[in-house]
């Protein structure tokens, strides 16, 4: 980790109580979410966002152009709006058709660029695109709340607000492509740019311009404004499934950075010895918001919804205990929160980091992973064996022959590369298996090593198979958040979690499961306006509606 | 075809994996393969390494750079074997940092273990058609063909979306 000066620190929670899926499927966004510290850099560059293009008809098809100066460079968000049919519009990676289509732009694109653009972007992963595209995605509209907010604007009302907070989003993404995919410009030319060194920086960017799009676009239909309190609470939503999952476990040291300075801002904000009384008024004014957006918060799944309102019930009993005074109050409200739920406690984690910025918010400096997967390389299989024993007991424990230890396997679909979970004794495909078992390969690799201590490389020579296990077991050692420590092909195992664990680090909140694969999102609600990037545009973590 | 490094390096992985090779040498010859295409090498090295799968270099010189690492070299000479420059892109695609240099039949290392590898120069891959071809059927092998049931469980499924 770097830092100036390294603040005091509690002792950092261990990885086999953080890294495991219930408490990982818990999670809620900080301030150190990739899109809190984009928008915070936004603020402090004071960026404007001009609009040089705007080619729209009366109903809302054609094409604009977003421009800003940031860290020093100018992108171009470049929207196509398209007339979709109802019949073609589909949230499932394998639509190929949308509402609208984007490219974040390295520059600001001339005539002959716009239109490249306007040909290709609307066919996403059928076309192909130049490293002068940074960010390619696409969004469908939530025709329900699109219609009702154009019917709104054109009858000289603003819309239903009711509808804006059950909705909260104008349109929502299905995919936000980076890092070279169909020929856009790899993360390479970008990652060392000011603002954008960060994790899926650019990705952040993009929604957050694609968001004040869809302000613009219903407001141009609709003939009229929108009242500014309304418009920062619609959000840009977004459709994850599977898709997402695989990364967690194929980026295993980015993972680890990850986790690491999250746990890293709870550590140092638990040791903070006493607090001033505007702290302590400040944290329970964040609390008392973090109710009222659990009371916001409702979903159709009823299983999901029943959690939300048992989590309702426990946070009012932690409300009526939180007291800030005395020696280490954040340490104790971490230990009391420990009575309740991964919910409860993942949800105070939180809280207790969001008023902290000066303590851990350079920690957002250190969730990148330039270096790779780098480590020293252990020597021998006796190390090796000692490093399984060490870091990666979790493995060694699920019976992996065992139906229930190995019911489901990962692949990847022939319907556009999708990666899917199949149920292996019931489905086919399994002996295409992805490589997310990693767990079974620590444990197999553990009860193929030799007993007596010979070269890695040896034994390599004779179990090429090993070899994957192998760099996960030198790279633990040095990257302790970097496994999920949980059987992922266990039939008790639910991606959704590993799904929520991703998106709160995007920034993710209103988190709507739509089954144990996939769920909708909202990114950006309450998130400040393109004009509205100022000393204050920080404070909207856990955003409430209601006045 | 022209491509990122990232979506060069992934095919290239698929299609080693789809040809046999075990995934953590699949990936070593993605990394390697955008490497040896970057510095203009030749792109048959590439095609001969996958057409030797499930052996040839693919298995043998992850294992061969290993033993150095593992031996702690900081000097170290290895064969250059059948297919020199795909070994030298091998040896510069390492995690630590490694100056590697082709000397006749033979390539020279110098290795800091205790160093990460400088990142790679943010440049276009150039992929031959054929190349391409070959790489895409290959990493085609790992796809598992659509079962409606595996279709309704994905993301998206199961609602309408024009709500």
């Amino acid at each position: 980790m770097k830092d100036d000066v390294i603040p005091p620190q509690m002792p950092l929670r261990p990885p086999d109580e953080v890294m495991r899926l219930a408490r990982m499927g818990s999670m809620f966004p900080t301030r150190l979410s990739f899109l809190r510290s984009m928008i915070r850099r936004l603020a402090q560059e004071n960026a404007h966002v001009a609009r040089p293009v705007w080619n729209m008809d009366a109903d809302g098809f054609g094409h604009a152009v977003y421009s800003l100066r940031f860290g020093g460079h100018v992108y171009s968000l470049v929207a196509i709006s398209t007339d979709l049919p109802p019949e073609l519009r589909t949230d499932r990676v394998i639509a190929t058709a949308w509402d609208s289509a984007y490219v974040l732009y390295d520059g600001v694109p001339d005539e002959a660029e716009i239109a490249r653009i306007a040909a290709a972007a609307p066919k996403q992963e059928a076309a192909r695109f130049t490293e002068r595209d940074l960010v390619l995605s696409r969004a469908n509209k939530s025709v329900r709340l699109f219609a009702h907010v154009v019917q709104a604007l054109q009858d000289g009302q603003q819309p239903d607000e009711k509808m804006i907070r059950d909705v909260g989003y104008l349109m929502r993404t299905t995919a936000v492509y980076g890092n070279g995919k169909f020929g856009i410009a790899d993360r390479a030319l970008i990652a060392d740019r000011p603002g954008l060194e960060g994790p899926f920086a650019a990705e952040m960017l993009t929604v957050w311009l694609i968001r004040h799009f869809t302000h613009d676009l219903v407001e141009h239909v609709g003939g009229a404004k929108l009242d500014p309190r309304i418009k920062r609470h619609l959000g840009i939503g977004n459709s994850t499934g599977l898709g997402m999952a695989p990364f967690l476990v194929t980026h295993p040291v980015l993972l680890n950075n990850w986790m690491m300075a999250r746990e890293t801002a709870l550590a140092r904000v638990r040791a903070i010895e006493t607090l001033s009384q505007a702290q302590q008024d400040r944290l329970m004014q964040l609390a008392i918001r973090a109710a009222r957006h659990l009371a916001e918060w409702d979903v159709p799944d009823p299983e999901h919804q029943a959690r939300i309102v048992t989590l309702r019930a426990d946070w009012q009993s932690v409300l009526s205990d939180l007291k800030f005074d005395g020696t280490h109050p954040l340490d104790k409200a971490m230990e009391q929160a420990a009575r309740f739920s991964f919910d409860v406690q993942e949800l105070t984690a939180a809280l207790m980091i969001e008023p902290f910025g000066d303590l851990v918010d350079g920690l957002c400096g250190c969730m990148a992973d330039p270096q790779g997967p780098f480590c020293p390389p252990l020597t021998g299989t006796a190390a090796l064996q000692d490093s399984i024993r060490s870091h990666f007991n979790w493995a060694l424990v699920p019976d992996y022959d065992a139906d229930t230890g190995c019911g489901q396997f990962w692949y990847v679909s022939e319907a556009k590369q999708e990666p899917r979970l199949g149920l292996r004794f019931s489905e086919p495909g399994a002996e295409l298996e992805s490589p997310l078992d990693i767990g079974r390969q620590i444990k197999a690799l553990q009860m193929a090593l030799p007993d007596e201590d010979q070269p890695i490389s040896t034994f390599l020579s004779d179990h090429p198979q090993h070899a994957m296990a192998v760099e996960r077991v030198q790279l633990g050692a040095v990257h302790p958040y970097a496994e999920i420590r949980d059987n992922l092909i266990a039939t008790s195992c639910l991606p959704i979690d590993m799904l929520r664990c991703k998106l709160s680090f995007f920034g993710a909140s209103k988190f709507d499961p739509k089954s144990d694969r996939w769920t909708r999102i909202t990114l950006c609600q309450g998130a400040p306006l393109a004009d509205e990037l100022n000393a204050s545009a920080d404070d909207w973590w856990l955003p409430v509606f209601a006045p | 075809m022209i491509g990122s490094a990232n979506e060069v390096m992934n095919l290239a992985a698929k299609a080693a994996r789809g040809g046999g090779a075990p995934v953590a040498q699949a990936y070593a010859f993605g990394r390697a393969a955008a490497c040896h295409l970057i510095a203009g090498r030749p792109a048959a090295d590439l095609g001969a390494a996958l057409d030797a799968l499930p052996n040839g270099p693919i298995l043998g010189l992850p294992v061969l750079l290993m033993a150095c690492a593992e031996a702690r070299q900081h000097e170290a000479t290895i064969p250059a074997g059948p297919l020199p420059e795909l070994t030298l892109s091998y040896a510069q695609t390492q995690s630590f940092a490694c100056t590697a240099t082709l000397c006749g039949t033979h390539i020279t290392l110098s290795q800091t273990f205790d160093q990460p590898a400088a990142p790679w120069p943010a440049k276009r891959v150039t992929l031959p058609d054929t190349l391409a071809a070959k790489m895409q059927t290959l990493a085609a092998r790992l796809l598992v063909p659509e079962t409606e049931a595996s279709r309704l469980a994905g993301a998206g499924a199961g609602l309408t979306d024009n709500d």
